[in-house]
């Protein structure tokens, strides 16, 4: 279920009272029976997909741990890449391969590549890409010796499926969650104050300034071709801020939900369009992912401490496949290429350059690439991306009408100016420091966007294709 | 304790912010996206109401002598009483009856017509793509607070199916649902494939198509709509509200010439079940069904309920007569 959904909204406080008033020993069993049931809301078929991670990655995990020899341990571990990275091929990435690379040498006819792609379409399980790598993730730890199996395989369940993180993350370690999942825990005020803000804060973003800049993006984007080089330009702009606004509304929200059970999930942003260089955009963009990336990838191929040419190759390696995590398609791949190469660039003849004033035209030169690489994520081509960059430098289109909205714009001015208020912070400890009237003021301005000022149309979380 | 004081507070906070979102926001976005809500308040004081979707309304584009509506019509019969009417394209009961609702107990209006398309009983209307803006609109209908009512809609708490769905939805209904005739009219899709007008690109094959989509289907107490209608007599009898159901005209003729008997005939059934539905339930139905000739009818290259002057004119009469039973 959709966490702006009124089932979630009622499913949610159910949960946190029946966790609260259980005895300690049962309260995982009900988050595990809860995440199920939240999982199986959208498609009963999916919990069939997500078991079956599970069971591979458990008994993998075992025979990883149980393992004397270090070929038998590589055995486990592929097994569980195997599994997991196959899982996501077939459903993610095989449509894609059968129309970009089998159908132009014409290995399959129209009519396969269409049966396939709607098959594979309708059935690709939403948040796969999040728990797998969190399954995986595990697995890795495991084969390292960073962490030690669980022998439970209903507790492991749990690690893997836990509701408020599953569908969009923050993708968790193990040794981060797993141990909070199972430590008693007496209830606290403090919870539902810390949980509840966030989530308030995180529904505010989403659903006042995503929901209502998304239909100007879709139109922008969608009408591309009669669109004034003004209007694109602020099209690029608005998405950027609408995909921030959504995911981070979502990770709020997550974090607030597992917060609202006495659970501290990991912070996924921390004011990423304030970043100077692309390196410290992603340090604070979608951090669970780039972290993991970082642990998991960059770091088994070598880290830093190997030649520049090596570096380079490990570093587009690490851009491409985040590119590639994010979807099937090449406009995912030039965005992951388009961070890597600016990354590398500013490594090499950049960073040297630490000077105060230099600060504001790095801060512009970082934004301009973010944003010029929003087009490409956004766009459904390369031909489409490379259409709406031409027409945003020259177009010679009249424009198109747009409804703007003066709430809208005051939503996306109030998000970027807090979003700028809590770096290195967050809402939750700046309203601890506010008067009780002052509080309850900006809850009821919440309460009261929220409920009056929502975008109107139907708008899933942009993550959830990934 | 606490926490119970904090949840009697929020609910303050809640009554507050609903009465200072109904006095400064919420008619811009009623206006916006259920107009109709507005339109109760401004005539619940009258005499007879009628409601009805685009049929009321005379064509665009087409001159005539008389361009009014037929609930002016009507209500030329009745110079004494206050005739107003509701009118949304595409709706049909499933909006009616949250707008017969909508007025209140103390109303002055005591007489609704309300308006049947017998299109709008079949799966093609059921589950058009139109139904999502209707949906979003009977969320303001409710009898809720208006800041939960605009929160629901924020969260899509409505049937928001998607196009892809809905199509998939009809495309399930016209290839299962039994027709009461042996193959190969046993159901819509099977009946379409025989058509005899030639291929696809032939205008005549494309309306013999739309004819059997639009009316190959047996009404039953559970279609949708049914229990719609029969929800609005529930009002109807608990407020003392009388209520005319106006069964509209369709293209009877163009119907028989294009596709045959079988499909009239089945048009015929299902307008008879409903008479007897509501007429032994006390209500009055005026059949229209079939007092129309093929050239009262302006859209010719689909099925519709839309008229010229005579036609309205024709129906209004009809409409009329019943009414005089309620105010003689």
């Amino acid at each position: 279920m959709l966490f702006n959904s009124l089932p979630f909204l009622l499913f949610l406080p159910t949960v946190v009272a029946m966790y609260f008033i259980l005895p300690h020993r049962w309260r995982w069993m009900l988050l595990l029976a809860a995440s199920y049931f939240f999982y199986g809301y959208w498609k009963i078929e999916y919990l069939g997909l997500i078991l079956f991670s599970t069971i591979v990655d458990f008994f993998t995990a075992q025979f990883i741990a149980s393992s004397e020899t270090q070929l038998k341990k590589k055995i486990g571990l592929s097994m569980s890449l195997f599994t997991n990275l196959g899982l996501l091929a077939l459903f993610k990435y095989s449509g894609w391969f059968m129309a970009d690379v089998l159908h132009p040498i014409s290995a399959v006819n129209d009519a396969q590549l269409n049966d396939f792609q709607s098959f594979w379409t309708f059935a690709l399980p939403v948040g796969i890409s999040f728990y797998t790598f969190q399954t995986l993730g595990y697995t890795i730890d495991v084969y390292y010796g960073r962490a030690i199996p669980e022998k439970n395989p209903f507790k492991f369940a749990l690690f893997v499926s836990f509701f408020p993180q599953l569908v969009a993350g923050p993708i968790e370690r193990f040794s981060h969650l797993h141990h909070q999942l199972f430590t008693e825990k007496k209830f606290d005020y403090s919870f539902l104050q810390h949980g509840g803000r966030l989530i308030l804060y995180g529904l505010f973003i989403k659903m006042c300034v995503a929901d209502n800049i998304s239909p100007i993006v879709d139109q922008v984007f969608e009408q591309q071709n009669d669109a004034s080089s003004a209007q694109l330009i602020i099209g690029a702009l608005l998405f950027g801020i609408q995909i921030y606004s959504d995911f981070h509304g979502y990770s709020l929200i997550a974090i607030g939900t597992a917060r609202l059970l006495g659970i501290a999930l990991m912070d996924n942003f921390n004011a990423p369009y304030t970043a100077t260089s692309i390196r410290e955009f992603w340090s604070k963009w979608h951090i669970s992912l780039s972290t993991w990336f970082r642990d998991y990838l960059f770091i088994p191929l070598g880290g830093s401490r190997v030649s520049n040419t090596k570096l380079a190759v490990n570093i587009l390696i690490v851009f491409i496949v985040s590119g590639l995590w994010h979807g099937a398609n090449w406009t995912f791949v030039a965005w992951g290429a388009i961070h890597g190469f600016s990354y590398l660039i500013e490594r090499w003849f950049i960073s040297k350059y630490t000077a105060a004033w230099l600060k504001f035209p790095q801060w512009m030169a970082t934004m301009f690439i973010v944003f010029l690489a929003w087009i490409l994520f956004r766009s459904a081509s390369m031909e489409s991306a490379a259409y709406y960059i031409s027409n945003a430098v020259s177009s010679e289109s009249a424009g198109i009408s747009i409804e703007w909205s003066a709430i809208s714009i005051s939503f996306i001015g109030l998000f970027l100016l807090s979003d700028l208020h809590f770096k290195n912070s967050s809402i939750h400890i700046w309203l601890n420091k506010q008067s009780a009237i002052a509080r309850w003021a900006v809850y009821a301005f919440f309460i009261l966007s929220i409920a009056g000022f929502a975008g109107t149309t139907n708008h899933p979380f942009i993550y959830f294709q990934f | 304790m606490l926490v119970i004081k904090k949840i009697a507070l929020l609910g303050l906070v809640l009554i507050a912010l609903n009465f200072i979102y109904k006095q400064f926001a919420f008619t811009a976005f009623v206006e916006q996206y259920a107009d109709q809500y507005l339109q109760v308040d401004k005539i619940k004081d009258c005499d007879v109401i009628y409601v009805s979707a685009s049929s009321n309304f005379p064509p665009e584009n087409i001159p005539e002598n008389d361009p009014r509506k037929i609930s002016q019509f009507v209500s030329d019969h009745f110079p004494s009483l206050r005739f107003e009417a509701i009118n949304k394209p595409a709706s049909h009961a499933g909006v009616y009856r949250h707008l017969l609702a909508l007025f209140p107990e103390e109303s002055e209006a005591k007489t609704f017509v309300i308006a049947i398309n017998l299109r709008s009983f079949g799966p093609s209307w059921i589950n058009s793509e139109l139904e999502t803006a209707l949906n979003q609109s009977n969320v303001f209908y409710n009898q809720r607070p208006v800041l939960l009512n605009r929160f629901l809609l924020s969260l899509n708490s409505y049937d928001n199916a998607s196009a892809e769905e809905r199509s998939a939805t009809i495309q399930h209904h016209w290839s299962v649902d039994e027709l009461p005739f042996p193959a190969p009219k046993n159901t819509v899709n099977n009946w379409c494939a025989v058509e005899k007008w030639g291929d696809w690109r032939n205008p005549k094959r494309q309306l013999a198509d739309q004819f059997i989509k639009q009316f190959g289907f047996v009404i039953d107490a559970e279609n949708p709509r049914v229990k719609d209608f029969d929800a609005m007599c529930e009002v109807g009898r608990a407020r003392n509200i009388s209520i005319v159901f106006n069964l509209l005209a369709e293209n009877i003729e163009t119907a028989d010439s294009l596709v045959g008997r079988d499909l009239t005939h089945l048009m015929r059934q299902n307008t008879a079940w409903l008479v007897d539905r509501y007429t032994s339930k006390g209500f009055r139905l005026v059949d229209n069904l079939d007092v129309l000739r093929e050239r009262n009818f302006t859209d010719k290259d689909f099925p519709t309920e839309h008229y010229d002057e005579e036609g309205r004119k024709i129906i209004a009469k009809n409409v009329a007569e019943a009414l005089k039973e309620l105010h003689p």
